[in-house]
């Protein structure tokens, strides 16, 4: 029942869409279902009785447990940010002439059906469904990336296209295995996650590696793990800001997610040792690229991007070491980074809106003045990049530490490398903050850059997103606890 | 040296001198087909020959005994690899007779001479030809090697008889590895008789001929006996395509009637195969020297793709 | 019934078929017989659904063979046969870190190596069987194959193809290695589809001429690298 609620609400969006007129139109249909959405999963996660496994519309396809409700409340509430800040935002695309008015409908509906792809793949059970819903949502949101109707953006979102699915077709094989591997133990195959980690403890381990790696091929390129991240910091980039907070707040967790899962059923075997290394290794190498190109950047976005490619790094060498605490602080990060991602990337698109005329495809970023132009943007990039780097009072802190903790314990070696990464990266993303933000015109110059207005529904999300990750950092309630141990506990580690 | 041989010796030579210019002129008459042209009539390739031999030789006053020597050589090593290469009875092999190899470095000794007459009249096109003619000659050489090795490999022997009578007693079992060998040696016998995507047979245009180019200063009696040469290489290549690939009629016993049905069941397969030749040349443009290689990658890909099916399953 | 025996032998043609028109999709220049070689392959894995499906009777095989038929066959390779006819690209001449050369002497090597390491990870399970084996093999190889095509080629609409290949990769390794529910492979098709209509599109827009892009580049003041037009 809850499932076909959430598919009419998403069809009555839609057909809004179809029939608006108006920019607000279209715009507000998008709310109104991400806000429907979380009260849903709110009201979801309140009343009824989670895991429910058998649903009255799709059942044996789909299944509701915490981590999926986790990930779509996340999900649900960058998505309803998002939308409040793309009404002035996209608006102002329009008066730039970067985005045509007649573009507009398909923009909206594919973020209208992005939502509930998302929200899909994250209530499937089966995992071939799990994969095309994630299949679709690259495909949906390359669209939103290649809206912008320049070269530039055609060309990203091929790319990421193409490098996307390419790999998942390899996931795809390595979900096959997973069936054979169902069917040779039990006789009757299954994809279904439930089953399969009730049988996961019989598993041949060399299968099971096999699976694992195909699998993960996918699920990393999604999520922009090393060597697949090429794709993620010009999409990233050339997405309209609105966008870019969504792929990094939520189209990469869908990738985690998918990791998570897998590797839960791999935890059940006695594969898990080496698969355990694999994560390690490439999560290494993804911060190690991500840190090393974070250093010489000179442009806002595409650091953020890379700061992304880091903390999914980071969260894959917390998989690795796969204790239940650890587990615990990979979902915690999981959201901490969502919303001070989406922060950030909301911030740098006040800035771009700000200074697109000067900001040239090449070049540094020039950008003077930011505290008296945009004071609540520049305070969102400086205090989003606080937060990013690991600075306390924010909840990004708290898993990076209890994470470095517990890799003590798995490998000193790694803890030790990460540390300086950590460094470098938090160095890098200091230097450019300072460099920029302080270069201030001379008085004669001030009059020739105007100031862009910035509606209140682009400065909003921002305040909103600072001061919810300042509660999330300082505020621990014994709910949250209790949900995300629930999440362990259901992931059976 | 028993009888059978004797006569397969004198039998197999005088077949594949009498019928090879045939199958030119056939692929010609496809070709002009192709092209909405009628074409010369199918024996117009025995009546130039016939005009050649009757004609004057005339050598180029820089010319040396190389160009006076290598008509004979060429058709001489010609003529003993289409010994190796039974058309339609197979006798038990003799002595060294029918080693692949053997074969392969048959038809490159005739090569190697065509190519030392080329430059040997002094002539920039009989040089140009000739440089061409020898890179092609080395890039093609590993893969005809490759080639020659996936057909051991299928057939288990080195000897080319063997090889058709085991073809001949298996009949014609349409396997996967006849089949990449069916395309692998059609490449080599394209790349080996100078055929389009590699050269054009019938230009005397500058820029693009290899083959041609060689034999431009050849003329009267030794310019038959180079076409000739030409010609039999081509029906010999030929039926070592038909004889491995579509084998059915090829005897083992030596009868009247069976060897007459295979004479004409050879005629026919090779006539239908020279139409292929001929479609194949109408379908594709000249390559570009330099992207050959992609061509001959092909059979290389296929023939190494045989060696691993059959090493490992 | 069919004896088993010939259907075996079929199939083993058809592998053979498969390897050598995935040999031509990584070699050719030319885009309009890259379709029709596309849409043939595609016919192979049909008719080798039926092959298997009168081997071993399970009509999911027969589901699989019609819907491959239209999407594959058909739809998509005459949407894409359309599209080159509105771009008037006949020829892709361009590529990255591979030629066609190099292309085919490395997918030899994968082809070894994937045999090894199914030899190896199969070791036991029904799906070692000869035939069955050498299926997951080729599947795997056309799936790798393609992925080359897709890496190594500049043009868009070349790319698509090498997805596609791959894709009939994974179809002809699901075929042989496993029996998915019909529906899974359903929902597969419908991606592709989507995917190929959407990538297909934007290559218009990719590919389109010069001029259109100039104008668009100075309508949105993106005036930037425009030497590298198609």
């Amino acid at each position: 029942m809850i499932l076909a609620a959430f598919v009419l609400v998403a069809a009555a969006a839609l057909a809004a869409i179809a029939l608006g007129r108006t920019h607000r139109q279209m715009n507000s249909a998008c709310i109104a279902e991400a806000a429907i959405f979380l009260v849903l999963s709110v009201w979801l996660i309140l009343s009824s009785q989670i895991p429910m496994t058998s649903l009255a519309i799709g059942n044996e396809f789909f299944f509701i447990d915490h981590l999926g409700l986790y990930e779509v409340l996340i999900a649900t509430v960058i998505f309803l940010l998002a939308a409040v800040y793309a009404r002035g935002y996209v608006e102002n695309l329009i008066e730039a002439r970067e985005l045509s008015r007649g573009s507009l409908k398909l923009f909206y509906g594919a973020w209208a059906f992005l939502l509930l792809v998302i929200v899909l793949a994250f209530f499937s059970d089966n995992l071939a469904l799990f994969w095309i819903f994630t299949e679709l949502t690259t495909v949906i949101s390359a669209m939103l990336v290649a809206i912008l109707y320049a070269r530039d953006n055609i060309d990203a979102a091929i790319k990421y296209i193409f490098i996307a699915s390419v790999s998942m077709l390899f996931s795809f094989v390595g979900l096959i295995f997973l069936f054979e591997i169902s069917r040779s133990v039990v006789g009757t195959g299954t994809l279904n996650w439930t089953v399969l980690m009730q049988q996961a403890g019989s598993f041949p381990p060399g299968m099971v590696i096999a699976a694992f790696a195909l699998i993960f091929i996918g699920f990393a390129a999604k999520s922009g793990i090393f060597p697949f991240h090429t794709w993620l910091p010009e999409a990233h980039v050339r997405a309209p800001s609105a966008v870019s907070a969504i792929l990094s707040g939520v189209l990469l967790n869908v990738g985690i997610y998918g990791i998570i899962r897998v590797f839960a059923i791999v935890h059940r075997t006695t594969a898990v040792s080496t698969v355990s290394l694999l994560l390690l290794v490439f999560g290494l190498l993804t911060v190690f690229i991500a840190a090393l190109s974070m250093l010489p950047q000179k442009k806002l976005k595409k650091l953020i991007a890379f700061s992304s490619v880091e903390n999914m790094g980071i969260l894959l060498i917390g998989l690795a070491v796969a204790t239940p605490l650890a587990l615990f602080w990979v979902l915690f990060h999981v959201m901490a980074h969502a919303f001070t991602k989406a922060g950030l990337f909301f911030s740098a698109g006040i800035l771009h809106r700000q200074y697109h005329s000067t900001l040239s495809p090449d070049a540094v970023d020039d950008m003077r003045d930011v505290f008296t132009l945009q004071p609540v943007a520049a305070w969102g990039i400086v205090l989003g990049g606080l937060a990013i780097t690991g600075m306390p009072l924010f909840p990004i802190f708290l898993s990076k530490f209890f994470l470095l903790v517990q890799l003590a314990g798995f490998s000193p070696v790694a803890l030790v490398i990460l540390l300086v990464l950590l460094f470098i990266a938090a160095g890098a993303f200091g230097y450019f903050v300072i460099r920029t933000f302080t270069q201030v015109s001379g008085s004669g110059a001030h009059a020739e850059i105007v100031r862009y207005q910035t509606p209140a529904g682009m400065n909003l999300p921002v305040i909103v997103l600072l001061v919810l990750t300042l509660i999330l950092g300082t505020v621990i309630t014994s709910g949250e606890v209790a949900f995300l141990n629930q999440i362990v506990a259901e992931l059976m580690f | 040296m028993n009888l059978a041989f004797g006569l397969y010796l004198v039998l197999n030579t005088a077949a594949v001198l009498l019928i090879a210019p045939l199958f030119v002129s056939i692929i010609k008459k496809v070709k002009a087909w192709a092209q909405g042209r009628s074409g010369p009539s199918v024996f117009q390739t025995y009546l130039t020959l016939a005009k050649l031999l009757k004609k004057e030789t005339v050598y180029s006053s820089h010319s040396s005994w190389v160009m006076r020597l290598t008509p004979y050589v060429s058709i001489a090593a010609v003529l003993v690899a289409a010994l190796f290469v039974p058309l339609v009875f197979v006798p038990e092999p003799v002595g060294g007779i029918g080693n692949i190899i053997l074969l392969l470095y048959l038809l490159a000794l005739a090569r190697f001479f065509m190519a030392l007459a080329g430059l040997d009249a002094g002539s920039s096109f009989g040089g140009m030809g000739s440089s061409r003619e020898m890179s092609i000659s080395a890039i093609i050489e590993p893969t005809t090697i490759i080639v020659f090795a996936a057909l051991v490999f299928v057939f288990k022997s080195l000897n080319v008889f063997d090889m058709f009578a085991a073809s001949a007693a298996a009949g014609a079992p349409a396997t996967p590895t006849l089949i990449l060998l069916g395309i692998s040696l059609f490449i080599i016998l394209v790349v080996e008789t100078s055929r389009i995507p590699v050269d054009n047979p019938e230009t005397h245009l500058e820029l693009t001929m290899i083959h041609e180019g060689m034999i431009l200063e050849q003329s009267g009696k030794n310019l038959a006996l180079m076409e000739l040469s030409a010609a039999v290489k081509l029906t010999l290549l030929m039926a070592l395509l038909i004889n491995l690939i579509v084998p059915f009629g090829l005897t083992t016993t030596l009868a009247i009637g069976t060897i007459a049905v295979a004479t004409v069941l050879f005629v026919l397969k090779a006539t239908v195969l020279a139409g292929i030749i001929g479609l194949f040349e109408s379908s594709m443009a000249k390559m570009r020297f330099f992207r050959l290689p992609s061509l001959f990658a092909m059979a290389f890909f296929f023939s190494t793709l045989i060696i691993i099916i059959e090493v490992f399953a | 019934m069919i004896d088993p025996a010939l259907v075996q032998s079929v199939i083993r043609i058809l592998f053979a078929v498969v390897i050598v028109t995935a040999a031509y999709i990584i070699s050719t220049r030319n885009l309009i017989s890259l379709v029709s070689v596309y849409a043939l392959q595609s016919l192979t894995l049909v008719l080798m659904a039926l092959a298997l499906w009168s081997l071993e009777g399970a009509t999911v095989l027969l589901a699989i063979a019609a819907v491959t038929f239209v999407s594959k066959v058909l739809i998509i390779p005459y949407f894409i046969a359309s599209i080159q006819e509105r771009i008037r690209i006949r020829r892709d001449i361009e590529f990255h870190f591979l030629s066609p050369t190099t292309s085919l002497l490395l997918s030899m090597a994968l082809i070894l190596f994937i045999y090894i390491a199914l030899a190896n990870i199969l070791e036991g399970t029904p799906a070692r069987e000869s035939l069955f084996f050498f299926g997951a093999v080729i599947g795997l190889s056309l799936m790798l194959m393609g992925m080359m095509v897709t890496f190594s080629r500049k043009r868009a609409i070349t790319k698509v193809l090498g997805y596609l290949s791959m894709e009939n990769g994974v179809l002809l390794f699901g075929m042989f290695v496993t029996e998915l529910p019909f529906i899974i492979e359903f929902l597969i098709i419908i991606d592709l589809v989507i995917l190929v209509m959407l990538t297909t599109i934007l290559t218009v827009g990719l590919d389109s001429t010069l001029e259109e892009y100039h104008q668009r580049l100075h309508r949105f003041h993106l005036v930037g690298d425009t030497e590298d037009g198609p």
